[in-house]
């Protein structure tokens, strides 16, 4: 076979791919995970310094309580709840529950509405 | 009808670009594929691929309006216009719609897709039950039209090293076979972090199947088999 | 040894998000029960038997399952291998760094008590 010339072109526009409901809940699985992964420094860091010293502790806390760290807390929140609500419908698809189609279709727009959704429960029942 | 059209000319070497066309359906005009061939006739420079224009052969794959499908499957009927016609994504384009399929077929051919069965032969055929032939219900009947591996994401980033959806939907029909005895060195194959572990489960390869087969439902057992097997 | 493993990467990966779950959950039921944390309370959960190995396996689930979901990331979106070991070795450097900080503080407030 004539190999060809020049380098085939290959159409790979995702923009102009029109992603079905499942496609939209993995990638938000992605950047959740992301997120969390990036937090995760920063947490183990908090932990470090609130069990340092009651001047830590204090500031710790008052870094919490900050209007910065709200806006923080609440991707965070969304970014947890997405990434364990999509990773119980992993697990349960991985053992044949919910892996037809339409039921996989449903639960991924559940998903997707249930973590803002959480995030705001858990912002609201973090702050009082 | 409205269409637009992605074109491509290797011998030009022009970048690819979209074309619109125009195309009256005629009475009995029900499939996309009947359009197509209209607007060949059109525009004899029009390339796509088409054999049995019922869904069988697997050759006219292509991304309609941003999901992957079977032009000759695709009714008419509840097309938003334009019809946006691109070639299946992730594939190398030959020319138009028109995608080089090599590599598909090579992941086809690296699950060895053929009985294995090492046991002498029996006088006649060997023989299954009914329930063991059911096993194959929903796997036998890929066609191999490359629609669910060219809308898999994970295809796309490494289609040089995952099976793809097609693929591995072909190796657990030769697993869940009775009459087949290398399920082991099958699974030994798969249990790679390429072949098969590339998959996460996104499902758009059984959200495009046109035979309404579920590959990540297959994808599913393989790896529940491999678990079963090392446990 | 092959570098990135298939089948034993997802089972960490399943296995870690199923204790992580049952984490959360024991968390979640906990919580209402758990008065208001000052810095001498903190200290003793932390420190105390339950917590400090709490802590430390919550951790560690999370580092084991955050390496595989990054290995994942790595080995779809970067291709050449220098710039996927290098990322892969910063993930691995950070991810070690965020263990030993842990398992360093709970030693701390543990050899305290």
């Amino acid at each position: 076979m004539d190999k060809p010339p020049h380098r085939l072109p290959v159409f790979l526009n995702l923009a102009q791919i029109r992603f079905p409901i499942g496609a939209i809940a993995s990638i938000a699985h992605r950047v959740s995970g992301v997120l969390l992964f990036i937090a995760l420094p920063v947490l183990a860091a908090l932990l470090h310094a609130s069990l340092r010293s009651e001047a830590d502790f204090a500031s710790v806390r008052g870094l919490l309580s900050s209007p910065l760290s709200l806006v923080v807390a609440g991707v965070l929140a969304w970014a947890l709840a997405h990434h364990v609500l999509a990773g119980i419908r992993h697990l349960l698809m991985d053992v044949g529950i919910g892996s037809e189609l339409e039921r996989a279709r449903a639960s991924a727009r559940l998903i997707l509405v249930a973590a803002p959704a959480l995030a705001l429960l858990l912002l609201v029942w973090g702050l009082s | 009808m409205r269409l637009n059209i992605y074109r491509y000319d290797p011998e030009r070497g022009d970048p690819p670009r979209m074309q619109a066309y125009d195309v009256q359906p005629e009475a009995g005009d029900k499939k996309l594929l009947d359009l197509l061939m209209r607007l060949r006739v059109q525009d004899d420079s029009l390339s796509f691929r088409r054999s049995c224009r019922e869904g069988v052969c697997g050759s006219d794959a292509m991304n309609i309006n941003g999901r992957n499908g079977l032009a000759c499957l695709t009714a008419l009927d509840g097309l938003k216009e334009p019809i946006v016609l691109r070639p299946l994504p992730g594939f190398p384009v030959i020319r138009d719609l028109v995608v080089d399929m090599t590599q598909f077929f090579a992941h086809y051919h690296s699950i060895r897709p053929w009985l294995i069965n090492d046991e002498p032969l029996p006088e006649r055929e060997r023989l299954q039950t009914p329930t063991e032939r059911e096993r194959l219900d929903g796997l036998y009947e890929c066609i191999l039209c490359a629609c669910c591996s060219a809308f898999c994401p994970s295809y796309w980033w490494n289609p040089d090293k995952f099976i793809g959806p097609s693929g591995l939907l072909q190796a657990y029909r030769f697993i869940a076979d009775s009459r087949d005895t290398a399920s082991a060195e099958r699974l030994d194959f798969l249990d790679d972090v390429y072949r098969l572990y590339r998959c996460r489960t996104i499902m758009n390869c059984t959200e495009v199947c046109p035979k309404g087969l579920s590959p990540s439902h297959a994808i599913e057992r393989i790896r529940l088999a491999l678990l079963q097997r090392s446990s | 040894m092959r570098l990135f493993t298939g089948q034993r990467a997802w089972v960490v990966q399943r296995l870690s998000a199923l204790l992580l779950l049952v984490l959360i959950l024991l968390a979640m039921l906990a919580l209402p029960f758990a008065s208001p944390l000052d810095f001498s309370a903190w200290r003793a959960l932390a420190g105390g038997a339950l917590g400090g190995p709490l802590i430390a396996l919550l951790f560690g689930a999370l580092c084991a399952h955050a390496w595989v979901g990054m290995r994942d990331i790595v080995l779809d979106y970067l291709q050449p291998r220098g710039l996927r070991l290098a990322v892969l070795g910063l993930i691995t450097v950070v991810l070690l760094g965020v263990l030993a900080r842990v398992l360093l503080s709970l030693a701390m407030v543990a050899l305290a008590a």
